[in-house]
C-alpha cells in the first residue's frame, strides 16, 4: 500500500513537471495577453497613454457602420461558403471513397494541397488570374460563357463571390480528409444490409452515411465558422483591404486597420476584437446544440 | 564525459554571445524596396564608411508591414525597433502625434533645413523640432506616349516642357483615343492616388486648420468633377493594385498616366519603352487661386528612434551623408539618381551631373530629371495630418462608387466619404 501512494505521487509531480514549462508558456504568451487586453476594453488607447471611457467602445461600435458592414460580410461569407464547402467535401469524399479506387493517393494530394500553400502567395496570384484582362475572363469570353469581362476584384458582388471561392477552393480538401477517415470507419456491413433491405444508394446516403457522419460535419463546421470570423488574408490581399470599397472588409480585417493604419486606437480594437470572439462563441455553442444533440439518440 | 561535453557546450555558446554584448558601433536601418530605399542607403553607408570604416550599418529590407513592426516596437517602450527607419509622409504626422518622444530632433542636434525642398521639411514639423531627414520626392508629372500622340496625328513637341490645363488635356485625349483606341490615363482604383495629386496641384487642403474633412471646398469639388469628366470620356483606364499598374502601363494598355517620378525605375524595366515616353508637367486646373503645375505623390524621409542605443552615431551618420555638402555627399546623391531613380531632396545636389543630364531612354533625350527637379521647387505645401490615411480611404471608397455609379452626383459623393470617414474615426 505504502509502496503504491509514494509511487503514485512520484508519478503525480513527474507528471506536473513535464506539463509545466508548457503550462508556463501558456500562461505568459497566451492567457496573460489575453486577460489584461479586457483591461482595454473600456479604454481608449492612443500611443503611450491611455483613458478610462466605460462603454464608449460599444458605443462606438455600435455606430460604426463599417464594422457592422464587416460582420455581415463575415455572417454572409459564413451561410454561403460553409455549405457550400461541406458539400463538395462530402461529394469529394463519397466520390473517393467509393468510386476512383486507382489514383486515390494523388486527387487527395491534389485536393488537399491548397490548405497548405501560402495565402500570402495564393493571394497574389490569384489577384493576377482575375484581372478584368486576367487568365480567368480570357478563358470565360473564349468559352463564350460571358460576354464581357467580369470585375472579379472590383465589382461589389463578384468580389465577394472571389472571396467566397478563393476560401471554399482554399479548405475543401482539409475538410475532405476528415470525412474520409469518418467514411472509412462506417461499417460497410451497414451497406449491405441495407443493400439487402432495397434502399437505393442515395438513400443509403442520407439516412446511414450523413448521419453516422454527423460528429465529423459538425467539427468541420465548428473549427470553419471559427475560421470565417477571423478570414484576414484573403480579404486583404486578394481584394486588397477589403475592397472595392469596403465590399470585402472583414471584422478581423478591420480591427487590423483600426489598430495599425486608420486611428490606432488599440482600446477599441481591442473591444472588437472580444464582441468577435463572443461572436464566435455563441455560433460554436448553437452548432453543437443544433448537430450534437442527436448522438444522445 | 557526457558533463563535459555539455558544459563545454554551453561556454562555448555563451562566449558566442561576449561580441554582441561588448559596445560595437553598428546601426541597423529598417527601410523596404531593395533597388531603391535599400540600394541608396547602401550607397550612404559606403560613403560614411569612408571616414569611419569601424561602423557596422545594417540596411534590413522589411516589406509590407514596417510600420506594424514599429508601432509594436514603440509599444514595447523601443525594444527590438532600429536605430534608423524610413517613414512615407503621409504616415509620419500620425506617429509624431502618438509617440512624441519617441524620435530624436535632428534640427537641435544642427541639421540645416534650409537646405532641403520646404515641402517635405512640413510634415516632420512639430513646434520648434524637427524630426527627419527628408528622402526622395514624389514629384509628379504626367507620363506620356509620344507615339500615340503621333497615332493621333499631333504632334508631341507641342505639349513637350508646356505649362498646359487640364482642359487642354482633356483635348488630347479625345484625340488619342478617337485615332487609336488607348485611353489617355492609367489609374488605381483602389486609393485614387491620381485625384489627391490633382488637388495638392491645386494648393488645396483636405483638412481644415481645426483638423475636420475640407471635401466640401472649391478645389476638392473641382478635382473629384475634372476626374469624373475624364472617366466619362473614357480617358481613364482602372486597376487594382500596385501589380496590375505596373503590368496596364507595360502592356500599352494606356497612353500615359499621371504620377511621380519614382515610375521611372518600372518605365525604363521595359526596353520597348525606348524613345516613346515623354513627361510634361503637372496639368494645371483651372479657376482655383494658388494652383500650380506641380504636385506630389508619395516620398518618404529617414527617422532616428530615441530608444536607440547608438542615437549619436546614427544623427552623426544621417546628418553627414544626407545633410551635409562635401564632394563626396554630392557624388552620393549623383549615383543614387542614376542607379535607383531616386532624387533626393537635398538642394544643393541638384546641380549633380545626373540631374541636369539628357536621359536618352526618353523621347528626344528629355533631361526628365532636370524637370522633375524644376516642378519639385513648385510643389504646394500638403498638410497630412495624422488622420490622412481614413481620409484617402473614405475618398477612395466614395470616389469609385461614384465611378460605378452607384452615387449620382459631386455633392453625395463628398457627403458619403464624410460619412465613412466619421464612422470610422468614431466620431
Amino acid at each position: 500500500m505504502e509502496k503504491r501512494g509514494i509511487y503514485q505521487r512520484y508519478l503525480n509531480r513527474f507528471g506536473w513537471l513535464c506539463v509545466a514549462p508548457s503550462m508556463v508558456l501558456f500562461t505568459l504568451f497566451m492567457l496573460y495577453p489575453i486577460l489584461s487586453s479586457l483591461y482595454y476594453v473600456t479604454r481608449r488607447w492612443k500611443g503611450m497613454s491611455n483613458t478610462f471611457i466605460g462603454l464608449g467602445n460599444f458605443v462606438r461600435m455600435a455606430k460604426d457602420q463599417v464594422f457592422q458592414a464587416a460582420l455581415g460580410h463575415n455572417f454572409l461569407f459564413m451561410f454561403v461558403q460553409i455549405p457550400l464547402m461541406i458539400f463538395l467535401a462530402l461529394l469529394l469524399a463519397t466520390i473517393l471513397n467509393q468510386g476512383i479506387r486507382r489514383f486515390r493517393g494523388p486527387f487527395r494530394l491534389a485536393i488537399f494541397l491548397p490548405a497548405i500553400t501560402s495565402l500570402v502567395v495564393v493571394s497574389v496570384l490569384f489577384r493576377v488570374l482575375l484581372q478584368a484582362n486576367g487568365f480567368l475572363n480570357n478563358v470565360l469570353i473564349n468559352a463564350h460563357i460571358i460576354v464581357s469581362p467580369i470585375g472579379w476584384l472590383n465589382d461589389a458582388f463578384w468580389a465577394k463571390v472571389t472571396i467566397i471561392l478563393a476560401v471554399t477552393w482554399r479548405w475543401t480538401g482539409y475538410n475532405m480528409v476528415f470525412f474520409l477517415v469518418g467514411l472509412q470507419s462506417i461499417d460497410t456491413e451497414i451497406y449491405e444490409a441495407a443493400e439487402v433491405d432495397g434502399a437505393s444508394k442515395s438513400r443509403q446516403f442520407f439516412t446511414i452515411t450523413l448521419p453516422l457522419l454527423l460528429p465529423v460535419i459538425l467539427f468541420s463546421a465548428v473549427t470553419s465558422t471559427s475560421g470565417t470570423m477571423q478570414l484576414f488574408d484573403e480579404p486583404n490581399i486578394l481584394t486588397w483591404q477589403g475592397g472595392p470599397a469596403n465590399a470585402t472588409m472583414t471584422a478581423a480585417l478591420y480591427i487590423y486597420r483600426q489598430a495599425f493604419f486608420v486611428n490606432a486606437d488599440f482600446g477599441y480594437a481591442t473591444a472588437m476584437s472580444y464582441v468577435v470572439v463572443l461572436i464566435s462563441g455563441i455560433f460554436a455553442v448553437v452548432q453543437m446544440r443544433l448537430l450534437g444533440e442527436r448522438r444522445a439518440k | 564525459m557526457k558533463k563535459v561535453l555539455v558544459f563545454a557546450l554551453a561556454l562555448s555558446m555563451a562566449l558566442a554571445l561576449v561580441p554582441g554584448l561588448t559596445a560595437q558601433k553598428k546601426l541597423t536601418v529598417w527601410c523596404w524596396d531593395p533597388n531603391f530605399n535599400v540600394y541608396s542607403m547602401k550607397q550612404a553607408a559606403d560613403v560614411y564608411n569612408k571616414a569611419h570604416a569601424d561602423v557596422n550599418i545594417e540596411i534590413v529590407d522589411m516589406a509590407q508591414d514596417i510600420e506594424a513592426k514599429v508601432i509594436s516596437g514603440l509599444q514595447a517602450g523601443g525594444a527590438g525597433l532600429p536605430d534608423i527607419a524610413l517613414f512615407q509622409d503621409f504616415r509620419i504626422e500620425q506617429f509624431l502625434n502618438d509617440y512624441p518622444k519617441a524620435f530624436v530632433d535632428l534640427k537641435a542636434a544642427g541639421v540645416d533645413y534650409s537646405k532641403f525642398a520646404s515641402y517635405k521639411v512640413g510634415p516632420m514639423t512639430v513646434g520648434k523640432a524637427v524630426y527627419g531627414i527628408p528622402f526622395d520626392t514624389g514629384s509628379t508629372g504626367l507620363w506620356l506616349r509620344t507615339d500615340y500622340i503621333k497615332a493621333a496625328g499631333l504632334n508631341p513637341d507641342d505639349y513637350m516642357g508646356k505649362n498646359l490645363k487640364w482642359s487642354d488635356i482633356i483635348k488630347l485625349g479625345v484625340a488619342v483615343k478617337a485615332k487609336t483606341g488607348k485611353p489617355l490615363l492609367a489609374y488605381q482604383s483602389d486609393n485614387f492616388d491620381m485625384l489627391r495629386i490633382v488637388v495638392q496641384s491645386t494648393g488645396g487642403q483636405f483638412f481644415k486648420d481645426d483638423g475636420s474633412l475640407n471635401l466640401q471646398s472649391d478645389a476638392f469639388k473641382k478635382s473629384l468633377t475634372l476626374f469624373k469628366d475624364l472617366n466619362d470620356k473614357g480617358l481613364l483606364y482602372p486597376v487594382v493594385g500596385w501589380s496590375d499598374w505596373i503590368n496596364a502601363i507595360n502592356s500599352d494598355q494606356s497612353a500615359g498616366f499621371l504620377n511621380a517620378i519614382w515610375m521611372v525605375g518600372s518605365v525604363k524595366s521595359r526596353p520597348e519603352n525606348k524613345g516613346k515616353y515623354m513627361v510634361i508637367p503637372t496639368p494645371l486646373i483651372e479657376g482655383v487661386k494658388g494652383a500650380a503645375n506641380a504636385s506630389n505623390n508619395g516620398g518618404s524621409s529617414w527617422y532616428v528612434f530615441s530608444s536607440s542605443a547608438n542615437k549619436a552615431l546614427a544623427v552623426d551618420f544621417l546628418k553627414s551623408v544626407w545633410a551635409t555638402t562635401t564632394p563626396d555627399t554630392l557624388a552620393f546623391y549623383n549615383t543614387i539618381l542614376k542607379g535607383a531613380g531616386a532624387m533626393g531632396c537635398y538642394l544643393p545636389s541638384q546641380k549633380g551631373s545626373n540631374y541636369t543630364a539628357n536621359d536618352e531612354f526618353f523621347y528626344k533625350s528629355q533631361p526628365v530629371f532636370k524637370d522633375f527637379a524644376t516642378w519639385m521647387a513648385k510643389v504646394p505645401v500638403l498638410k497630412y495630418t495624422p488622420n490622412y490615411v481614413p481620409m484617402r480611404d473614405a475618398v477612395a471608397h466614395a470616389t469609385l462608387l461614384y465611378f460605378q455609379g452607384k452615387i449620382k452626383t459631386v455633392d453625395e459623393t463628398i457627403a458619403a466619404a464624410e460619412a465613412e470617414y466619421k464612422q470610422v474615426m468614431g466620431q
